[in-house]
């Protein structure tokens, strides 16, 4: 069995429940439900709720650098820190912080491996108890705009079919038999997907415990599988860009895919556009 | 009135010292009635047990009762420190309603698909809301949702909160062992030969299931579920089974899959032309009895209709007439 490209990305919760204490970790839970953090959390995670924290407020983007900035100042994280992203729903919303996080700079990030499903299966410690950090002077000192693509790369994508684009919601959601997942708001006009793109479910790539599944069935997922290529551009997408996180998160450091992006714009803006070509055949 | 009565006495007089008194009993049944105009076959006796006439309004009572007896017994309960449950509704109407008038507390994780009759109820009766996105009947093991959220109030606030879990609840079970299928064979007086049921919990099920087997093994027991996708909150379908705890697949004759919009006209009918205030899963229940009994002779089956329709009057207009909203709106 061969290892995942980056395995120091990902943090078992036995090695969570060990090392939670030790001073320059951080842990930050961000979840679908941005009640689950207030219900309980980790001893000593920060939260983020994904909506309010890890968007921007007045136009659809992401975050900001600058709001990014304060966000980590008002939690106290310092650019050393290593940083441990943990939620619900396998990650999702978790795996989306982690790629913000990452355009933003930070060096050291990782996943807690399950999420905080894994976490409760195992009946570890829970609290509502909100740490105490002194404000930071967390300062953005580098970005990597390159991890995200934006429309009118999308565009040319789907007219040339230059690059594979990895389309990571449901089978239904892909041939528009539905709009969205039954209990998620249906944010585009009509059902379908981006020209030329290949239908993996973001779920194909986690056990039934919910961590990921190994480097080899992963690779005969997507390289075998669906034929991509770790050294092609690959531009993975799905709603509003948190599974599709997931999945990005899955090429770029357990296969090692060397150029990835998350198209964050996703569906929601696709699905909406004028005069833009869809399909709706089954992949 | 100021002499104690005996139990069947409060029953004769219909007079109780508390709501509590109400709850079902062998020797207080919910009522039996007979569906006449809609029966599928003459050579049938087709009854529905009208669980709605609990004090509460549901099926849920009873286990509702059975948890929360189990709770007091081992002192977990006390003014400071209340309930919290994953419901679709009825068993945390239930709950809240038992609870207020204990003393207790209690906390709800709902599924924001569930009617708004159901979420204001729960408020009305005294429980604190938390609203998540979830299937319409939670689910143990598909994911984080209610059941999680659940757990996470009972694990990190475990002085405020304690989880009576009605999905893995052995208590829930129990309760239909130990009331609706003695009251079912008392009131059939031991000629019932066929059971209907839908799963949410699989609690009525598998505890029917268990009396039977142990009573007649000859009773049929059916399981009745609507098509994936539905929306009949409080019910899984077949496609979550595996992961509820309390289903027993040896228990059970057969598992009917129903359309669920077939549901919705079902419960219509047995409203307007039997006098029954039927839920859409009281209509799921009826549709998979006319089918297994169309052919069937000399048969004595009950439905178990586990709550009334008034607690989905938006839900039953939705699909009934679709075009009422479109126009509103």
């Amino acid at each position: 069995m061969s290892d995942y490209a980056n395995p120091e990305v990902l943090v078992s919760t036995d090695w969570v429940a060990q090392h939670l204490k030790e001073p320059g970790l951080r842990l930050i839970e961000v979840d679908v439900d941005t009640t689950a953090y207030d219900a309980g959390h980790i001893p000593g995670a920060a939260g983020l709720n994904w909506e309010r924290d890890l968007n921007d407020p007045t136009q659809r983007d992401i975050v900001s650098q600058e709001r990014f900035q304060t966000l980590f100042r008002n939690a106290g994280i310092q650019e050393s820190d290593t940083l441990i992203f943990y939620g619900d729903n396998n990650n999702w919303f978790a795996a989306f912080a982690f790629w913000i996080t990452k355009i933003y700079g930070h060096q050291e990030i990782r996943l807690m491996n399950g999420g905080r499903k894994k976490w409760m299966d195992e009946d570890r410690e829970l609290t509502t108890e909100l740490p105490a950090h002194t404000p930071s002077q967390y300062s953005v000192t580098a970005t990597h705009l390159e991890l995200r693509a934006l429309l009118p790369e999308i565009l040319e994508i789907a007219s040339n079919k230059s690059k594979p684009l990895v389309d990571v919601r449901s089978p239904d959601e892909f041939t528009g038999k539905v709009i969205a997942p039954p209990n998620l708001p249906e944010t585009a006009q009509r059902g379908g997907h981006i020209p030329g793109a290949k239908n993996v479910p973001w779920a194909k790539a986690v056990a039934e415990d919910g961590t990921f599944k190994s480097a080899d069935e992963l690779r005969a997922l997507y390289i075998e599988g669906l034929g991509l290529d770790p050294n092609q551009p690959t531009v993975a997408y799905c709603r509003i860009g948190e599974r599709s996180s997931h999945t990005w998160f899955v090429l770029k450091y357990l296969l090692g895919f060397k150029d990835v992006k998350n198209y964050d714009g996703s569906w929601t803006e696709y699905g909406n556009l004028v005069q833009a070509t869809i399909e709706r055949n089954s992949s | 009135m100021k002499e104690k009565q005996s139990e069947k006495e409060q029953h004769q007089q219909r007079v109780y010292d508390s709501i509590f008194g109400l709850l079902p009993s062998i020797d207080n049944p919910t009522p039996l009635v007979r569906v006449r105009k809609l029966a599928p076959n003459p050579q049938v006796h087709l009854y529905a047990k009208l669980e709605w006439y609990n004090p509460f309004g549901s099926v849920k009572d009873r286990a509702a009762w059975n948890m929360l007896q189990d709770l007091e017994a081992r002192g977990e309960l006390s003014a400071e420190r209340g309930i919290v449950e994953p419901t679709s509704g009825n068993t945390g109407i239930s709950l809240a309603g038992m609870a207020g008038a204990r003393g207790y507390n209690v906390r709800c994780v709902i599924p924001n698909r569930v009617p708004e009759e159901k979420k204001t109820l729960l408020r009305v009766v005294g429980a604190e809301l938390d609203v998540v996105r979830d299937d319409i009947c939670p689910a143990p093991g598909l994911g984080d949702g209610s059941i999680n959220i659940a757990k996470t109030h009972a694990k990190a606030s475990a002085h405020k909160y304690v989880m009576p879990n009605q999905y893995e609840n052995r208590l829930n079970l129990e309760a239909h062992i130990r009331t609706t299928g003695p009251e079912i064979w008392r009131q059939t007086k031991g000629q019932v030969t066929h059971v209907f049921v839908a799963l949410g919990t699989c609690g009525t099920v598998s505890g029917l299931g268990t009396y039977f087997r142990e009573k007649n093994s000859n009773v049929k027991l059916y399981a009745v579920q609507p098509s994936e996708g539905h929306d009949i909150p409080g019910l899984r379908n077949v496609s979550q089974l595996d992961v509820s705890a309390l289903y027993d697949e040896s228990l059970i004759e057969e598992v009917l899959e129903i359309d669920y919009e077939v549901a919705y006209q079902r419960a219509a009918e047995l409203n307007r032309q039997e006098g029954l205030m039927a839920s859409p899963c009281c209509g799921l229940i009826f549709e998979g009895a006319c089918r297994i009994l169309l052919d069937v002779q000399d048969a004595v089956a009950v439905m178990i209709f586990p709550d009334s329709v008034l607690k989905y009057a938006s839900i039953m207009e939705k699909h009934l007439w679709p075009q009422i909203r479109e126009t509103e709106q």
